[in-house]
């Protein structure tokens, strides 16, 4: 059995090899070295960028699961980033004077966003495709204006902007290279989780559900429990990475949680390659480096967008990185096993 | 062990599909299940599988009844099908199309298989090496890796059985197994179906290829309009006149009805190709 068919089994190694994976190990450091200290004196502005393109890497590889993995078209995620940079912004601010600890705030954010998941994943059980991506969008929007308009608990559309220094281990965070650190952790764990998941017996039932939902039922697969794991697990993530990106920016407005970010997610997945793992890094690094580069362009970038989606569909309908370079096959490359 | 049908109703809107039908399924043997269009032959293999609802009636499995489970439930149960069009996980490796049939066995220990180290790669290798025994038995080993889509339509059919069978169902239904298979792939189809058989095994067999069905089973209800005509063995219902009547026409004519038969197995490739086609834009 190879690769060579295009099939995406992901075949495990047979032997563990340790020298494999210290070498691994260390080609994967040596490049992260590379990029933050490499470049001597590399600008705060730049290393703000690429936290950024981390915490998209955590909201892909997040809303991936959803639609990669389940075939669920979910146009409001951006409702689970926002319920987890709130719930940061809320409790650890001035806004109530309620000073919880950042580590805490992580698992509660994200367990809120989860159960929100779940909760709007009951009412859309029964719906697929177009009426899906209908209703979730509904839903993102639905989030987002009760943060507009729910003035005593968010401030409005003002925002919340007395928000705490987060502290991790005693050390404050407080520069976007400390949150580099920061975020690393969290993607190589969303990563791990992720391809875990794909290459599980759950992750096998969330691809039969995307392929032919009823034969799924038939071969004995709880759609509904299957999917509801999806919706939650997927907005889980998506509240970590808000709760993160409210610590970073130590600032939330509505503004940040529009319709146009749920839009940039789901390009990113689409751009990347829907499924892939690999391709949510490619797709997370293009949309949000190539934006900042051409940020005197601003006025262009949603045109700039919409060519780049057709562009890709017309050239490559399945992303821009092909399914046999997946994880399995990086971890080959690296030398892994 | 028996598969029970307790004067079970079908309605469609005004069309009666199945008439207070009660029928007993007997494990050990084949049973086939034939009678003209329309007869509800597959409307019985849909209720039994919980695509249908029941009318009204009983559709008891050792006396547990199937009618108010759902799908998935009567699947858990040891109820396994087939379709009349197949129904693959197309974008699905072949492989990877058997191994998701062990979800209902395996789903429980996910949280081991995520997050507890080397359990991901062992669990994996011991249900590949479950589901290459399998594929091996089919003689598919060899397409392990190509996706269910790129496969021959024979192999397609095999790969549907196999999948239906890999959890040792206690009913295995299969709808118009031998539609559109030439007589070499309806012989190793045949064989196949042999094969399969166990005392513990209730096998439903619906098909129209007459010569495979006379070969193949043990035993043979004849539907006619929503009811039960005739049931014997295969020369029992060959001799049997009403039988001739309703399905097979007169004595002399039954050599241009197989003819007729194998023509109809052919549309109906055709048809379960459309269907597919059809089925892909609104998978609603």
């Amino acid at each position: 059995m190879t690769s060579e068919t295009g099939a995406t089994t992901p075949f495990l190694p047979a032997a563990k090899s340790r020298a494999g994976r210290l070498r691994a190990v260390a080609i994967v450091a040596i490049a992260l070295a590379l990029l933050l200290y490499g470049v001597p004196g590399l600008p705060t502005y730049y290393v703000r960028v690429i936290d950024m393109v981390l915490i998209y890497v955590l909201l892909g590889v997040g809303l991936n699961m959803v639609v990669g993995y389940a075939g669920l078209l979910d146009l409001g995620y951006v409702a689970f980033y926002a319920i987890g940079a709130y719930t940061y912004a809320i409790l650890a601010s001035g806004q109530f004077d309620i000073h919880l600890p950042f580590s805490l705030l992580l698992v509660v954010g994200g367990g809120l966003a989860g159960l929100a998941g779940v909760l709007l994943g009951i009412p859309v059980l029964r719906l697929r495709g177009d009426y899906l991506a209908i209703v979730t969008l509904g839903f993102g929007e639905i989030v987002r204006l009760f943060m507009n308009n729910l003035g005593w608990m968010t401030n409005g559309p003002q925002g919340i902007s007395r928000i705490d220094e987060p502290h991790l281990f005693g050390m404050g965070l407080n520069s976007p290279r400390d949150f580099f650190f920061l975020l690393l952790p969290f993607v190589v764990a969303a990563l791990t989780i992720a391809w875990r998941l794909e290459c599980s017996i759950l992750g096998l039932g969330w691809a039969a559900i995307r392929e032919d939902q009823d034969a799924a039922r038939g071969i004995g697969i709880d759609t509904t429990v299957a999917k509801l794991l999806a919706f939650g697990l997927s907005a889980t993530f998506g509240g970590v990475a808000g709760v993160i990106f409210a610590a970073l920016q130590r600032f939330v407005d509505p503004v940040s949680f529009s319709f146009w970010e749920s839009l940039t997610i789901v390009l990113i997945i689409v751009i990347g390659g829907l499924g892939n793992l690999v391709g949510i890094v490619v797709g997370a690094a293009v949309l949000i480096v190539v934006p900042e580069l051409l940020r005197e362009y601003s006025e262009y970038r949603m045109l700039l967008y919409g060519c780049a989606l057709v562009l890709i569909i017309l050239l490559r309908p399945r992303g821009l990185i092909e399914r046999r370079y997946n994880p399995a096959w990086l971890m080959r490359t690296l030398g892994w096993r | 062990m028996i598969l029970d049908f307790e004067a079970v109703t079908k309605r469609f809107g005004a069309l009666l599909a199945v008439d207070a039908l009660s029928l007993s399924f007997r494990p050990g043997i084949i049973t086939s299940v034939i009678g003209p269009n329309g007869a509800g032959k597959s409307t019985l293999i849909n209720m039994c599988a919980g695509s249908y609802k029941v009318t009204s009636g009983r559709i008891l499995l050792d006396g547990v009844e199937l009618q108010g489970l759902k799908k998935h439930q009567i699947a858990r149960q040891g109820v396994a099908r087939t379709y009349q069009n197949i129904r693959l996980f197309d974008g699905m490796t072949v492989l990877q199309n058997l191994e998701v049939c062990l979800f209902p066995e395996l789903f429980g220990k996910t949280l081991v298989e995520v997050l507890v180290p080397g359990a991901s790669r062992a669990m994996k290798e011991k249900r590949i090496a479950r589901c290459m025994a399998v594929l091996e038995h089919f003689g598919l080993e060899g397409h392990a890796g190509e996706f269910a889509a790129d496969l021959s339509y024979g192999n397609q059919k095999l790969l549907e059985i196999a999948r239906a069978t890999i959890l040792r169902p206690r009913v295995l239904m299969l709808d118009e197994p031998a539609a559109g298979l030439n007589h070499g792939e309806t012989d190793r189809l045949k064989q196949t179906l042999r094969a399969l058989a166990r005392p513990d095994l209730i096998m439903i067999v619906v098909e129209h290829d007459m010569s495979l069905v006379m070969s193949l089973s043990d035993h043979i209800f004849v539907l006619h309009q929503g009811r039960l005509l005739f049931e014997g063995s295969p020369a029992a219902v060959q001799s049997n006149l009403a039988v001739q009547e309703a399905y097979l026409g007169s004595p002399g004519e039954i050599d241009d009805l197989r003819e007729a038969a194998r023509n109809r197995s052919n549309r109906v490739r055709i048809r379960a190709h459309t269907d597919i086609e059809r089925r892909r834009p609104d998978a609603a």
